[in-house]
C-alpha cells in the first residue's frame, strides 16, 4: 500500500489513510457481525439439536432405562426444593394479601386469591425457576464433564447417538416431571396459604377451602400445567446443549453451568409471557 | 517420505491390502494449519506408530480415521468408503468395525467396569446378558484384569483405567483399533505391559493397529512401521531400524532428544559418546 499515489494538494488525506480508516471502521462492523453470528450459530445449533431430540424420542433405538433414571434424578430428587418453595410463597401470598384485603373487608377472599395466584402464575413459574437451577445445572455438569473427559466422542466411536443416549432422556423426563412437580407445587402453597389462614388470620379450613373450591375453574389449573412442559422442554434444551458445547478443561464447564442457570431462567419468564398471552387468547 | 530403499529392510514380498488411506488432508483449526496435506497407507494388519512432537496434530489425524473429525479438504478411505462429511448414522457401520481407545480411558463413570465392557455388546449385539458377562470376563482376562466387573472407574488406577477401557474397545473384537496416547501418564513398567498388550491383541484378534504416541521405547518394540508428523505432514514413513539409521533430520533429532543414539550406523553412536 506504500506505492506512491500521485501528487497531494493541501491538507487532503492520503489514500491510505482513507483506506486505514475504513479499515478501522470496517473491524468495528466485523466485531459485532461475529458476536452475531456467534449468537446465531449457538442459537441455531441449539434448535437443530432440539428438532434431533424430538426425532429420537420417537424412533428407536429407545434408552427407556435411561428415561426412568432420569425421571427418579430429575423428577423425585427435585420434589424437597419445589416443595419447601411453594409452601413457604403460599404463605407469604396469605399472609400478604389478607394485609392488602382487610381495608376493603374482604379477608374471605384470600384463598382464592392465593389459590389463582399460585396455578396460575407462580406455581409453574417458581418450579420451572428452581428445577432450571438445580436440574439445568445438573444437566450441564454431567454431559459438559463427559466432554471434557471423551467420554461423549467415546459413544460416537462405539456408533451410539449422544442425542438418543443422553439428551433425549433428559428432555423427556424433564418435560415431563415439570408439570407433576408443578402440580405437587400448587398443592404445597395452597396448604401452606391455609395454615397461615387457620393459624394466623382466624379463618376456618372450610371458609378458606370453600372460597377456593366455588371460584375455580377447570381452565386456571389447565393454563399453568399446560406451560411448565414448554418450560421443562426448554430448560433441560439449553441445559443438554450448554454441556455438549463445552470445550477445554474444567473451568469451561463452570462457566457452561452459569450460562445454563442464566439463560434457562431467562427464557422461562420471557417464554412465560408468550405463553400466558397465548392461553388467554385460547 | 524419504524411506530409504535399504536391502536390510524386511519389507514383506506381496503388497497387503490397503485399509486406510489419507489422500492430501488438510485441516485448519481457527485460522492455524494443523495437517497441510497429509498422505498416509495404512496397511492392513499392522501396527503402525505415529510419532512427532506435542500439538502436530497426531491425535486430530486419528480422529479423521473414525469420523470424529472431517477434513476441510482432502479425503479419508476406510475400508475402502469414505468417510469425509458422513451424518452420524452414515458412519455407524465404519464405526462398529473399529474402535479407539482414549487418552484418559474414557470410561462411562456412571457405570461399573462390567457395564462399561459390555456397553458396546449390549447396543450392538442380540447376545443375553450371561453371554455378555462371559464376553466381559473373557476380555478383561485378555487384558490382564480378570474379577474388577464389579468396580467402578473411579476405585481404578490410571493404568488399569486403560486396560479395562482396551477390554471395552476390543469386545466387539475391531477390526481396526486407534490407540490415542495409550502410555502418557503412565509408569515405564505399566508402559511396557500395554506396549506388551497392544502387540498381542493385534495377533490375536487380527487387527490393525494405529498408536499415536511420543514413547519411542514403546514404539520401538511395538510397530511394524513408523509414520513421523511434523509441519503438517508426515516427513518420513519407515520401520524402526530404517528410521534410526537415517530418516528425518527433525526425527533423528528427536530420537537423541529421548536418548536414542542413531545416526547414520556406528560412526554416529561413537561420536555421541
Amino acid at each position: 500500500m506504500s506505492a506512491p499515489q500521485g501528487q497531494f494538494s493541501g491538507p487532503q488525506p492520503s489514500a491510505t489513510a482513507i483506506f486505514y480508516r475504513n479499515i478501522r471502521w470496517l473491524r468495528f462492523v466485523d466485531r459485532f457481525g461475529k458476536k452475531g453470528q456467534a449468537a446465531m450459530e449457538y442459537l441455531g445449533g441449539m434448535a437443530e439439536m432440539a428438532g434431533q431430540t424430538i426425532r429420537a424420542c420417537f424412533t428407536r433405538p429407545f434408552y427407556s432405562g435411561e428415561v426412568l433414571s432420569q425421571l427418579d434424578e430429575i423428577g423425585v430428587k427435585s420434589v424437597s426444593i419445589t416443595g419447601i418453595t411453594a409452601f413457604s410463597t403460599g404463605m407469604v401470598l396469605a399472609l400478604q394479601t389478607a394485609y392488602a384485603l382487610a381495608a376493603f373487608g374482604g379477608k374471605m377472599f384470600v384463598g382464592r386469591v392465593v389459590a389463582l395466584s399460585l396455578l396460575r402464575e407462580l406455581g409453574p413459574v417458581l418450579t420451572a425457576l428452581m428445577v432450571g437451577g438445580r436440574v439445568g445445572s445438573g444437566i450441564t455438569a454431567e454431559i459438559g464433564s463427559m466432554v471434557v473427559t471423551e467420554q461423549v466422542d467415546a459413544l460416537r466411536t462405539m456408533a451410539v447417538s449422544p442425542i438418543r443416549r443422553l439428551v433425549a432422556p433428559r428432555v423427556l423426563a424433564t418435560t415431563f416431571m415439570l408439570p407433576v412437580l408443578t402440580a405437587l407445587a400448587d398443592m404445597l402453597g395452597i396448604l401452606g396459604g391455609l395454615l397461615i389462614a387457620v393459624v394466623e388470620l382466624n379463618m376456618t379450613a372450610q371458609d378458606y377451602l370453600g372460597s377456593i373450591w366455588n371460584q375455580l375453574a377447570i381452565s386456571d389449573i389447565m393454563s399453568g400445567l399446560s406451560k411448565t412442559f414448554f418450560f421443562g422442554f426448554e430448560i433441560a434444551v439449553i441445559g443438554c446443549w450448554n454441556g455438549l458445547k463445552v470445550e477445554g478443561g474444567a473451568s469451561a464447564v463452570g462457566v457452561a453451568t452459569t450460562r445454563t442457570v442464566v439463560l434457562a431462567s431467562i427464557c422461562v419468564l420471557i417464554s412465560d409471557f408468550f405463553l400466558t398471552k397465548l392461553f388467554l387468547a385460547l | 517420505m524419504s524411506a530409504n530403499p535399504n536391502t536390510t529392510g524386511p519389507g514383506p514380498a506381496a503388497v497387503p491390502e490397503t485399509i486406510v488411506e489419507f489422500k492430501n488432508v488438510w485441516k485448519r483449526f481457527s485460522g492455524k494449519e494443523i495437517l497441510a496435506g497429509v498422505n498416509l497407507q495404512i496397511r492392513k494388519g499392522e501396527i503402525l506408530c505415529v510419532l512427532g512432537p506435542s500439538g502436530t496434530g497426531k491425535s486430530v489425524t486419528l480422529r479423521h480415521i473414525i469420523g470424529l473429525t472431517h477434513p476441510d479438504e482432502g479425503d479419508v478411505i476406510v475400508f475402502g468408503k469414505s468417510v469425509v462429511n458422513l451424518s452420524e448414522e452414515a458412519l455407524a457401520p465404519v464405526r462398529r468395525r473399529a474402535a479407539m481407545l482414549f487418552q484418559g480411558g474414557a470410561l462411562f463413570d456412571s457405570m461399573n467396569v462390567e457395564q462399561n465392557v459390555g456397553f458396546p455388546l449390549r447396543e450392538h449385539t442380540t447376545k443375553t446378558p450371561r453371554e455378555i458377562a462371559e464376553t466381559v470376563a473373557e476380555k478383561l482376562s485378555m487384558v490382564g484384569l480378570p474379577g474388577v466387573q464389579r468396580k467402578m472407574p473411579s476405585e481404578l488406577s490410571g493404568g488399569m483405567r486403560k486396560r479395562v477401557a482396551l477390554a471395552r474397545s476390543i469386545a466387539l473384537e475391531p477390526e481396526i483399533i486407534l490407540y490415542d496416547e495409550p502410555t502418557t501418564g503412565l509408569d515405564p513398567l505399566t508402559s511396557e505391559k500395554i506396549g506388551q498388550l497392544i502387540v498381542d491383541i493385534n495377533k490375536r484378534i487380527k487387527t490393525t493397529s494405529i498408536v499415536v504416541t511420543h514413547d519411542i521405547v514403546m514404539a520401538r518394540t511395538v510397530s511394524d512401521r513408523l509414520a513421523f508428523l511434523h509441519q503438517g505432514r508426515f516427513q518420513f514413513i519407515g520401520t524402526f531400524s530404517e528410521a534410526s539409521r537415517g530418516g528425518h533430520p527433525i526425527l533423528m533429532e528427536y530420537f537423541r532428544s529421548m536418548g536414542f543414539p542413531c545416526g547414520t550406523g556406528l560412526i554416529q553412536v561413537v561420536k555421541d559418546l
